[in-house]
């Protein structure tokens, strides 16, 4: 959808990123700054999905019921591959966070930074 | 920090749509997206992969090093998880942090930290749902797995689904049963089954062809193509399950 | 159906090994070392010598017939992945070879860090590191380029926290969010190209870019994936993860991170250049804001590094000067300066491996980390100290040792560029370089052991000796060899500014 010349779709991942990015840079508790993480990482795999996609098109499987235009498979895989590096740095994310905790008793970086 | 926050937010977000801004339309079938190696998947590669899927195609055929990487990502993720110390004996004494409010750090939280905490009582309904849909959602991946190259599914999709059913059954049932599922002895095979058997199937397509990850081309080589394909999609599967499975296990507190 | 074993094998097919060896090796080590974790430490060495002998092989078949590329799977770039080994792959070698120094010291290094349940992970981590870093090294494919990224980013973050409490935690955590957010930055830039070119592979897109002319799109896209390396390479002002998390990491960890992980950095800037080249992009003002943020980080880091205590945390501001000395060559790109920095990324990480892996046995051995407390050390640890004064002389640049010539270089290529300012700036960094140095050697050698435990302690056993006088007199040899890198480096810098149209 294109408003005053800009694809709104495309805004719309932007926004998402920098929603996410704020949320990793301003909240305090540090399971809210990886979900802010996640936040970003998924407004860049829309952004890539977005932009593969074809008006009208199917998905990229031929011979199931689908017929040209087809989206472009790259993203797709780009998007695929991309999810399991975000669940992966999710998970070492997770299992550092959970050391915090069971050193600190805190995941509150306002707390942490006081801590000598 | 916040207004720095917010400043630094705004500034990106301006950067980045002025940027964006000058992307060809997003849909437009003639972009230079679907033109160039897009358009050659789509054309010719039913024909050079015998695969109708092209995001399968994509992913092992053309891109095969791609997802060999991908693997060893998510194994990281396993053995970056296994090498954390885990559990207040190893990181050392909780602190209680005075200041209760904010966190709600109480003494019995902390103490609760790093042991193994009882599992949540589960209610009867959802204990029934989950029981009665658990060979539901195994029969789903495995045909997930199965059907990956010709409908949308494939060997991640699958791990997906088996780490996620994984999950629930360890939260309705409790860990220690469901930890069964994946013996002790036999996970440090397990979790290696995915790089390992990419790196033997690339091995193999070395031999055959000359290059790494090399699918043999002629039309009679046809079955060795398919067994390649399924060796690879059951290894990143079997290996993505076990990871999702035992990153689960093995996160405390 | 060809079959490779009847003809000889063509030696550069094995490029994509270099990279598969160490990944597979590390999925391998959990199951050799059930039962025994010493064994894990000894076959992440085999495994490290393997590829150390196929990167030999590939940098001699690069030296006899020049840079090559090898399609994985047979499809032809840019419809299949693309590993190419130009004269910058010749970097692998040392890379690989580093490694294999870092392993055998870590084996009774280990003994008091770890328990050792845990070690088959912690050298499984470091063969991952390896892995993706020879991969990173060695794609010419944007994705790949991210994927590689990831693995060692995510090996790094765990081995930085892997022997800490929470304060190692802590620092890994930050490392984690600055990188994650910085490798998402790749990602949104590895799209938009993508969306710009309908293409994935660096050589393809370069074309494509230039033939596109000048586009907004573009432009963000290259300045997203600088300001990603500029943090991974720790280049001021993104460099604030490093200090702790190198000097919190175990010892061998950090000579990892300070000589090798933060080259990704480097080279992801150097890739940049490469795209950048003939796009259309100014790439007046990249340059500009590279040689700015190279000076100032060779002074900061300078700096600061006087007023540490701690040897671990003064090496890693060490690490940031140094950083700075590498961009600044990058920025100034002519060609002195380029072939400075190039050998200097090679050189530097030579050297800051020997110096964090003496400092270590020297942790090891004492149980002190401070300037303070480690005052005459050198009198006890002879060896050890004798290592970590050749690190400083060869770091601080002094003739003959190897540092000299990188640092002789990026100034001639400064004055050669007109920017006279910057070397000054880089003479005052090596001022400022010396000082703590000069600290750093004064308390272990003209003072008096103020510590008991450091009157008592004793060198370290030969699996941790034997790798740091190996480095140390590596970096000596360096300085008179240094011919060899440079071999490498003038042919590569030429083509790359060939291709950058100067």
């Amino acid at each position: 959808m294109v408003l005053f010349g800009l694809d709104l779709d495309y805004a719309a991942c932007v926004v998402l990123f920098c929603l996410g990015l704020y949320m990793l840079v301003a909240k305090s508790n540090l399971l809210k700054k990886v979900l802010g993480l996640n936040v970003m990482e998924t407004a860049v795999f829309a952004f890539i999905v977005t932009a593969g996609m074809v008006e009208g098109g199917d998905p990229p499987t031929l011979g199931s019921g689908t017929s040209p235009p087809y989206a472009s498979p790259i993203p797709h895989a780009m998007v695929l591959t991309g999810i399991v590096v975000a669940v992966s740095v999710t998970a070492v994310a997770l299992a550092l966070i959970a050391q915090i905790h069971a050193h600190y008793g805190t995941i509150e970086v306002d707390e942490l930074k006081e801590l000598p | 920090m916040r207004w720095l926050g917010a400043a630094l937010v705004v500034v990106a977000a301006a950067t980045m749509i002025a940027g964006v801004a000058d992307l060809p339309v997003h849909g437009t079938p003639d972009a230079p997206i679907h033109r160039h190696v897009g358009a050659h998947y789509l054309e010719h590669g039913v024909a050079e992969t015998g695969m109708r899927n092209m995001v399968t195609a994509v992913l092992l055929v053309y891109r095969g090093f791609d997802t060999f990487l991908e693997v060893v990502v998510i194994f990281t993720a396993l053995v970056a998880v296994l090498a954390l110390p885990r559990g207040a004996a190893e990181s050392g004494p909780a602190r209680v942090v005075s200041t209760a409010g904010s966190t709600g750090a109480t003494a019995s939280d902390t103490d609760a930290v790093g042991t193994q905490r009882a599992d949540v009582p589960v209610s009867p309904v959802v204990f029934f749902v989950v029981r009665l849909i658990a060979p539901f959602i195994a029969i789903f991946a495995l045909a997930s797995l199965y059907r990956g190259h010709i409908t949308p599914g494939g060997g991640f999709q699958s791990a997906a689904i088996f780490g996620a059913l994984f999950i629930a059954l360890a939260l309705v049932f409790g860990r220690e049963r469901v930890a069964r599922l994946v013996p002790v002895p036999a996970r440090v095979w397990l979790q290696a089954v995915g790089p390992v058997l990419f790196a033997l199937v690339a091995f193999v397509g070395w031999c055959l062809t000359g290059a790494f990850l090399g699918y043999p081309a002629e039309a009679a080589a046809h079955a060795v193509r398919e067994a390649m394909v399924v060796t690879l999609e059951v290894g990143i599967a079997v290996g993505g399950a076990v990871i999702l499975a035992q990153l689960f296990m093995v996160m405390e507190g | 159906m060809s079959v490779p074993w009847a003809t000889p094998l063509p030696l550069a097919t094995l490029l994509p090994w270099l990279v598969v060896l160490p990944l597979v090796g590390a999925a391998l080590v959990p199951i050799v070392a059930v039962g025994r974790p010493r064994r894990a430490g000894r076959f992440t060495l085999l495994v490290v010598l393997l590829t150390v002998a196929v990167a030999a092989g590939l940098v001699w078949h690069l030296h006899v017939m020049g840079p090559f590329s090898v399609s994985l799977g047979g499809w032809a770039a840019p419809y299949g992945i693309e590993l190419r080994f130009d004269r910058f792959g010749a970097w692998t070698l040392p890379l690989a070879g580093l490694f294999a120094f870092v392993v055998p010291f870590s084996w009774r290094y280990l003994d008091g860090t770890l328990p050792p349940e845990r070690w088959a992970v912690f050298y499984a981590l470091l063969l991952l590191n390896l892995g993706g870093l020879l991969g990173f090294s060695v794609t010419g494919d944007l994705f790949n380029l991210f994927v590689a990224m990831e693995v060692v980013s995510l090996s790094s973050y765990a081995l930085v926290a892997v022997a800490g409490r929470g304060v190692a935690a802590w620092a890994a955590l930050k490392y984690l969010l600055l990188g994650a957010v910085s490798s998402l930055l790749v990602l949104f830039a590895v799209g938009l190209l993508f969306t710009l070119t309908g293409s994935l592979n660096l050589l393809d897109v370069t074309i494509r870019l230039a033939a596109g002319g000048p586009s907004p799109a573009a432009t963000l896209a290259l300045a997203s994936l600088v300001v990603a390396f500029m943090v991974k390479a720790a280049l001021f002002p993104l460099h604030v993860w490093l200090p702790d998390a190198h000097a919190i990491a175990p010892s061998p960890v950090s000579a990892v991170l300070s000589g090798l992980v933060v080259k990704v950095g480097i080279v992801g800037l150097l890739r940049v250049l490469q795209l950048a080249a003939g796009s259309g992009v100014p790439l007046e003002v990249f340059s500009q804001v590279l040689m700015l943020l190279g000076a100032v980080a060779i002074v900061m880091g300078a700096f600061l590094a006087i007023f540490q205590d701690d040897i671990k945390l003064m090496l890693a501001y060490s690490t940031i000067s140094n950083i700075g000395y590498i961009v600044l060559g990058l920025g100034l790109a002519s060609p002195f300066a380029l072939i400075g920095g190039s050998v200097h990324v090679f050189n530097h990480a030579l050297i800051k491996v020997t110096l964090f892996l003496a400092a270590g046995s020297i942790i090891h051995q004492t149980g002190f980390r401070t300037l303070s407390d480690l005052r005459g050390v050198a009198r006890v640890m002879p060896q050890t100290s004798a290592a970590m004064a050749i690190g400083a002389v060869s770091i601080v640049g002094l003739p003959p040792t190897a540092g000299f010539v990188c640092k002789w270089y990026i100034a001639l290529g400064a004055f050669e560029a007109g920017q006279s300012g910057y070397g000054f700036a880089l003479v005052f960094g090596a001022l400022f370089i010396f000082v703590y140095y000069v600290r750093m050697l004064n308390a272990f050698y003209f003072q008096q052991p103020v510590r008991p435990e450091v009157a008592a302690a004793r060198e370290p056993p030969w699996s941790m000796r034997g790798p740091v006088l190996v480095l140390a007199a590596l970096c000596l040899i360096m300085g008179i060899l240094g011919g060899i890198p440079l071999a490498f480096v003038e042919p590569a810098v030429t083509d790359l500014l060939l291709s950058m149209g100067r």
